[in-house]
Order: structure tokens, then sequence, then C-alpha cells
């Protein structure tokens, strides 16, 4: 389980955010007092730091280029502070990332996971998903079903476009629970497929299409009111 | 300043003077003097007369043409009483004087409005930065309750957020300082940021959002640009046409070595009469006058930061009938952003 340090004055968001990294799987820790930070941290031995500017005392560029001389977690500044000058200065200053305050949270994960997969803290995600006798090839864009007849095993396969591929695997790794249709639509747009409810629709009709022809007809079950479940 | 009006302006001591010259010489006449001594008199007399004259015209002409240049060659104008030589006149001394006491309040009081100004921008800032705490906490509060709380919470925290942005822009764009950093930058980034910030209230108002040709590089501030389509993306929501399936299409191309991004909608539309207004300060009208929440800002701020960033902001539209909102065939808005060429040599 990978540590993440949150340096964060305000008692709301270190709660809720430590609360959500808890939810990803990461193992949050987020001190309330902020007189040794570094040593701290040292102590703590975090794989990502996130770090706001605006501290009590003291400010977070000073506090970055103190810690970077310690430790070398990656630093992810996040911050209400948006100028461009602020970015930069960060930067320069040894942070890994710029995020401004009031982030979206798929967002704020998405650039977590990236930081610390650029700094090898973690393996880059599987892009095969498997469910059910179902395999899901993410880069390729395929979907594979291995059918097993009287002599040999073969392997069919459909090939998916953008929006199918994306809904199939939203459902796979969120197997076995209900996924609602605007829980499936916000998904899409974090992908920046920009579908309104009618296209869902047309493109779940079409996902089903092909994957009846490989054999699974019933592979994504409608419930009524709720949406859509594996 | 011509020979006519130096004579007009000393049009009375002129007169005077010729007067009393009649009288004496018809004083002289009577007395006794000669023809030929008076007519020599009056020659010498006229002559040294003009002398005194044109040497008072040459030296004045050209004190004022001095001054002139210095105006010329002066940024703030206002400084021009600091910058004049001292003048050996007594009249013009005084005159100056006065004029650099009147000017010394005047410099005091536009400083004090700068700093007035500036005072309250970097407030407003401060206070920006200092509401973007509470909001991201409600956000992330939020996020952790349940669902049908998240669904109908987000949005207003979205609105929330949009109002604070604008005010911050609004704070930015008036101020003479610009603290933006123009860069190579991805048309799809910008895109994407933008659509990611209204997602909710995209999402909510079920529109699709269509995306062709992104691939583009621009030279912009991506933070800005994002802002302004940000804008752009609430207008198209909220005069949605509610007759058919809103979509908003976002497209690029290239224009030279200029980059075209089109915001098309298929709203409700402005009407022709309109369209030139769009861009002001607090205008709304009719559409906005019918549709709550049209604050008359959107446009205006587009308009102010396109500006500063050097982007030509362009926008037709076909209304939809008035005023029972049935649109008409094709009805719609379509703004055009056109990012200025890259600088092939920078990056």
């Amino acid at each position: 389980m990978q540590k993440i340090l949150i340096i964060e004055d305000d008692p709301a968001i270190r709660d809720e955010l430590s609360l959500l990294l808890k939810n990803e799987g990461y193992s949050p820790f987020a001190p309330a007092g902020f007189t040794n930070i570094p040593s701290q941290a040292a102590q703590y031995a975090p794989d990502l730091i996130l770090l706001d500017i605006n501290l009590p005392g003291r400010d977070g560029f000073s506090l970055c280029a103190e810690l970077r001389k310690i430790i070398q977690a990656p630093i992810i500044f996040v911050t209400s502070r948006d100028s461009g000058l602020d970015e930069v200065r960060a930067l320069s200053l040894g942070g890994d990332d710029y995020i401004t305050k009031p982030y979206s949270v798929p967002v704020l994960l998405a650039r977590i996971k990236a930081v610390l997969r650029r700094t090898g803290k973690a393996a880059a995600p599987s892009d095969i998903l498997e469910y059910g006798g179902l395999r899901l090839n993410l880069t390729k864009g395929i979907v594979s079903a291995e059918t097993e007849s009287e002599a040999a095993t073969k392997t069919e396969t459909a090939i998916l476009t953008r929006n199918e591929l994306q809904i199939l695997a939203c459902l796979m790794s969120h197997a076995g629970e209900i996924v609602s249709r605007a829980d499936l639509i916000e998904a899409l747009w974090d992908n920046q497929i920009y579908i309104d409810d009618n296209t869902l629709s047309v493109n779940v009709t079409r996902l089903r299409g092909k994957l009846a022809q490989l054999g699974f007809p019933d592979f994504i079950k409608t419930r009524r009111g709720m949406g859509y479940q594996l | 300043m011509t020979i006519l009006e130096f004579l007009s302006d000393r049009l009375a001591s002129l007169l005077i003077q010729a007067a009393f010259a009649a009288i004496t010489f018809l004083f002289l006449l009577a007395t006794g003097t000669q023809a030929g001594v008076l007519y020599l008199l009056c020659v010498v007399w006229f002559l040294a007369f003009l002398c005194a004259q044109a040497i008072d015209f040459f030296r004045l002409s050209s004190r004022l043409r001095e001054l002139n240049q210095i105006m010329e060659s002066l940024d703030q104008k206002y400084l021009f009483y600091e910058c004049i030589p001292k003048s050996r006149n007594i009249y013009e001394r005084r005159l100056t004087d006065l004029f650099r006491r009147a000017g010394k309040s005047m410099i005091g009081a536009v400083s004090d409005a700068q700093a007035a100004q500036r005072e309250y921008r970097e407030y407003v800032e401060s206070w920006v930065h200092e509401i973007k705490t509470p909001i991201t906490a409600a956000g992330l509060i939020c996020r952790n309750a349940e669902p049908d709380t998240r669904r109908k919470l987000s949005p207003e925290l979205a609105q929330i957020e949009a109002h604070v942005e604008r005010a911050l822009f609004y704070a930015r764009a008036k101020s003479p300082e610009k603290d933006f950093i123009l860069r190579r930058t991805e048309l799809g980034e910008i895109v994407a940021q933008s659509v990611d910030q209204h997602k909710a209230l995209l999402i909510q108002n079920g529109i699709r959002v269509e995306t062709s040709g992104l691939a583009q590089t621009v030279y912009t501030d991506g933070k800005w640009a994002a802002f302004i389509l940000g804008q752009l993306l609430q207008n198209a929501v909220r005069y949605r046409s509610m007759d058919s399936n809103p979509v908003i299409i976002l497209s690029a191309k290239p224009l030279g070595k200029q980059v075209q991004l089109t915001v098309t909608d298929n709203g409700i539309g402005i009407p022709a009469h309109e369209l030139p207004r769009v861009f002001d300060r607090g205008f709304t009208g009719s559409n906005g006058r019918i549709r709550s929440g049209s604050t008359g800002m959107g446009l205006y701020l587009c308009r102010k930061l396109a500006d500063c960033l050097e982007l030509e902001l362009q926008i037709s539209s076909q209304p939809a009938h008035f005023p029972d909102f049935r649109p008409a065939a094709g009805s719609g808005t379509r703004i055009t952003l056109t990012f200025p060429a890259v600088h092939s040599s920078s990056d």
C-alpha cells in the first residue's frame, strides 16, 4: 500500500481527503501540526507528498525546497493559488505536479496515479480486464472469449469502438456491482467521451450485440431504475 | 502660434499705442515742427516698434514649440509640468508654478486611485483563493456523501465555482498588470479542462459534446483560454433549446499559421439586432430577460480576456422564432476563437 503524506492546513479537507485516499487503497497520513514537517516526513517515509502552499507560518515553496533535501518522494502541489508564475515556481523548486483547488476528484486521483507511475512507485496498470470468461484488452480495444468446443479451445474476438470499450471497462472494473447510468456517463466524460443519455443507450445496445456474437448474450444485465450490472 | 493670433492677442495695446502716436504727431505738427522731421521720426519710431514686436513674436513662438516637443515626447502626459525648463519670464514662471501645484495634486489623486484599485484587486484575488479552500472541502465531502446527495449538490458547487472564477478573472482583466503566461499549449487539453470543469452542469442538462480536430498546438495561456471556453459552454447550456437534444460541437482547424476553434450549439440563438452588443458589459438581451441567471458578464469578460491574449472572438447566430422559443430549423449560435500564430522559434 502506498503511503501518501498530506500537508494541508484546512481540517475538513485533511479529513475528507484522507478518507477518500483510504477508500482508493492508499495509506494517507495528515499531520495536524506544522512545526516540524521535514522530520515528520522523514520518519513517515511517504511514497508521495501532497503539499499545500498557503500554510500557517510558512509557505509551501520553502517547505518543498527543504523536503527535497531530505527525501526523494515526489511532491504534488495542491493549492488555491493559480497564477502561472506560482506554477512555474513550484515546478522549478522540485515539485512533480501542480493541481489547483478546487480540483475534481477523478483528476486528482489520476494525477496521483500518474506521478506514482512516473517515479516508479507503482506498477503500470494492467491493460487486461477479465470477468466471467471475457477478456478485455484495453490497449488493443479488443474483447475476446474462449469457447471450449468438443475438439479444441478457440478464441473469438470482437473489436470495440472507443465508447463501447470504456463502457465495458467501467462495468468490468466494478464487476458485480450495480453501476447507474449517471455514474457510467460520468466515467465516460472523465475519459473525454462526452455523450448524452440516448447515445449511452445506443452504445450499450451495440455492445450487447457484439457480446452476444461472442456467446455472451446476457453479459450486461439491466437493473430497472438502477442501472447496469455484470 | 500664427502672426495673426499674436497680433489679435495684443490688439488693445497696439491700438492704444497707435492712438497715442497719432495724437503726439498732431501735437508736434500743431506746435510747428517741420513735416520732413516728423516724417523721419515716424519711420524710425515705426521700425523700432516693429523690431520689438518681431522679437517678442519669435521668442514666444519658439518657447511654445519647445513646450510642444516636450509634451509630444512624454509617455505620461500628466507629468508635463515636472519636465518643463524654467522660464525667464516672471509671468510664465508664476503660471507654471500654479499649474505645477494643480498637476501635483492630480498625480496624487491618480496614484491614490491606482493604489486603491490594486488593493481591491489584491483583496479579490486573495478572497477568491480563501474561498476555494471551503469549496474544495465541500467538494470532497460531497464526493464521500451518498450518490443522490452528490448528484444534487455537485451542480450547485460547480455553480459557486463558476461565479468565483468569474470574479477572479474580472479582477484580473481590470488590472493593468496582466499575469498570464503565453506558452505552447495543446488545444485538446484546454478543451478537456474546460469541459471537465463544467461536467456536472453539462451532464445534468443532458448535453452531448462533440469534438473534432482538437489535436492542435496553440500559443496561449491555458487557464485563461479554458475560462473563456467555459463561459461559452455555460451560455450554451443556459440558452439551450427545449425542443431538440442539445449538442455542443467543438471543432478546430488550422488557418494558415493560426488555429481556429469553433463552438457551435443548437440553442435558441440570438436576434440579429442584439448580436453587436452581446460583448457589452451587463448586456443580457431578450434571451436573458426571459431566462433567469443572466448576468451580462460572461461574454464581456470573454472579450476582455481575449483581447489580452490576442484571441479573436467572432459570433454569429440563427435565432429561434420569438417570443415563444419554437426554434426554427437550424437555430443556434456559433462562436469562433482564432488563436494567434504559434511563434516558431519559442518553446
